[in-house]
């Protein structure tokens, strides 16, 4: 098909490629502008590397951390405790969704109950969550389910309730049976709401994890960070939060992919 | 005289809401006969599809009564193809739901769907097809299950005109060379007489029947021919004085 193209749609498509190498190298040349300006900064002696850290402090942090063996066991902890917050929040918010959805009494019922939740800072039940669940993981893990389902259940639910009516009256003229119309209609139609779900709660998911280990925790990210901060290491904090970004940015491109992977009709 | 496939004795329908009630319908008797196409047409809000939820059975009347032998398939005025299946698997989804959906039952479809130009379209998506054959497709969807009546809810009324008499030719023509039965509720008169053998009209809520007429285009089915025919402007002239009356 290629050598079919004319002389216009050529000239089109390399001026989008040319944008896309535009944006590509602006993004990294902001992240080698900020690295780089940040250790000039701090070699220079501006700024106190005592308080501000370095790049290449970072570095040295996260090389003796690997040494030591303890890298990637602060990073197993708290991978495994924002994983499964995160499954059992989406898991769970969707099939409260699906209740809500099937009876509308009981939606009615729960709705005010469900606003009170959702305006709740989770952090407030903080000495609950240590009394009931102790200071393991599953009292993170209870956390990151708090902050994560509520919002699973309202996005899932406005998605479900946005079902097209005359869709389901297309099908209700078929004779089809409310299971019927929920796997044939209301399920797939919320596919995409589905990902934009995750994609929230992908976020949701680390504050409740990272918040979890700043109440309670021996171990993992969040526990480095309030540690650090503690004896005042700030390249430990440093180092933590940059772990951080990149796990956070990985489990969103994880959901990306996904998104290819089942959303990919109705798109050419 | 044929067999009567549908027929509306005496339906009385009232809405409830918080506000208070609304009587949709009054009073409304008729009926359609096997092998008849039907249209009925009312001024705006005079409740046509509650007529047509009603006649399929997915409203209950108030009072009166509403029979219907054999079963029915419904088109509504925009095709409402799921996007994330193919034409083939939208034309699939009525027998999925009626759980007639064996090998012989979705040959028949898709011999259907080839029948009538959709061939090529079988395995894209919705997005993909222009207005007029979308609107085919969900044609080829209510037949799919070889229903004894079809009920149209003005099925052209989201089309841009050209593409609007094109789908109207195409839908004429096959629900006349299937020998379906038909009902089609619009709003516009010219599509009416174009279309049917006999016209009902409705007066404003509540819907009640004012005028029925047999119209004269004898053997002349395709609405394009009929538009040019005499009596054409007769009927448009006499449905117009009714409507508004």
């Amino acid at each position: 098909m290629k050598h079919e193209f004319s002389r216009e749609h050529r000239q089109y498509l390399a001026k989008k490629k040319r944008n896309l190498a535009l944006v590509w190298a602006l993004r990294l040349g902001i992240l080698a502008l900020f690295i780089g300006l940040w250790e000039s900064i701090t070699a220079l002696g501006l700024v106190d590397p005592f308080l501000m850290s370095s790049p290449s402090r970072i570095c040295k942090t996260i090389a003796s951390l690997y040494r030591d063996g303890s890298l990637f066991y602060h990073i197993g902890v708290t991978l495994l405790e924002t994983l499964i917050g995160f499954a059992i929040a989406v898991v769970l918010g969707c099939v409260i969704a699906l209740a809500l959805w099937w009876s509308e009494t009981l939606k009615k019922v729960l709705e005010p109950y469900i606003v009170v939740l959702n305006a709740l800072p989770k952090i407030a039940l903080g000495p609950l969550i240590i009394i009931w669940f102790g200071t393991g993981s599953e009292a993170i893990v209870f956390m990151t389910v708090l902050v994560g389902i509520i919002v699973a259940t309202l996005h899932m639910l406005s998605a479900f309730l946005a079902t097209d009516n005359n869709k389901v009256l297309l099908l209700r003229s078929m004779g089809a049976s409310k299971f019927q119309i929920l796997f044939k209609l209301v399920i797939p139609s919320s596919l995409p709401s589905f990902i934009s779900m995750l994609k929230v709660n992908v976020g949701m998911a680390w504050i409740g994890s990272i918040m979890g280990e700043y109440i309670v925790s021996r171990a993992g990210l969040g526990y480095l960070i309030v540690y650090g901060g503690q004896v005042f290491k700030l390249d430990l904090v440093m180092s933590a939060t940059c772990i951080l970004c990149i796990l956070a940015a990985g489990m969103y491109f994880l959901v990306v992919l996904l998104e290819k992977l089942i959303v990919k009709d109705a798109k050419s | 005289m044929k067999n009567e496939i549908l027929r509306f004795d005496n339906v009385t329908l009232t809405y409830h809401t918080k506000r208070g009630e609304t009587t949709a319908a009054d009073d409304l008797t008729f009926s359609v006969r096997e092998g008849e196409f039907v249209a009925i047409i009312g001024p705006s809000g005079c409740g046509k599809t509650t007529l047509l939820s009603l006649a399929a059975g997915l409203l209950v009347p108030s009072g009166g009564k509403v029979t219907r032998h054999g079963s029915c398939g419904y088109m509504l005025q925009k095709d409402e193809l799921f996007p994330w299946r193919t034409i083939e698997k939208n034309i699939y989804l009525p027998l999925e739901i009626k759980r007639q959906n064996t090998a012989e039952r979705r040959k028949q479809a898709q011999e259907l769907a080839k029948k009538y130009g959709l061939a090529d379209f079988l395995q894209s998506y919705p997005p993909q097809l222009s207005g007029g054959m979308r609107q085919r497709a969900a044609l080829i969807r209510t037949l799919a299950t070889e229903p004894d009546i079809l009920l149209l809810d003005e099925p052209f009324s989201a089309l841009d005109y050209q593409t609007r008499l094109n789908v109207c030719e195409d839908v004429s023509s096959i629900i006349r060379s299937e020998q379906k039965t038909a009902l089609l509720i619009t709003h516009d008169i010219s599509e009416a007489v174009s279309l049917a053998d006999r016209v009902i009209v409705l007066t404003k809520r509540p819907a009640r029947v004012a005028f029925e007429h047999e119209l004269d285009f004898g053997d002349e089915t395709r609405p394009i021919k009929r538009r040019e025919k005499p009596q054409f402007s007769t009927w448009f002239e006499i449905l117009w004085k009714e409507l508004n009356a």
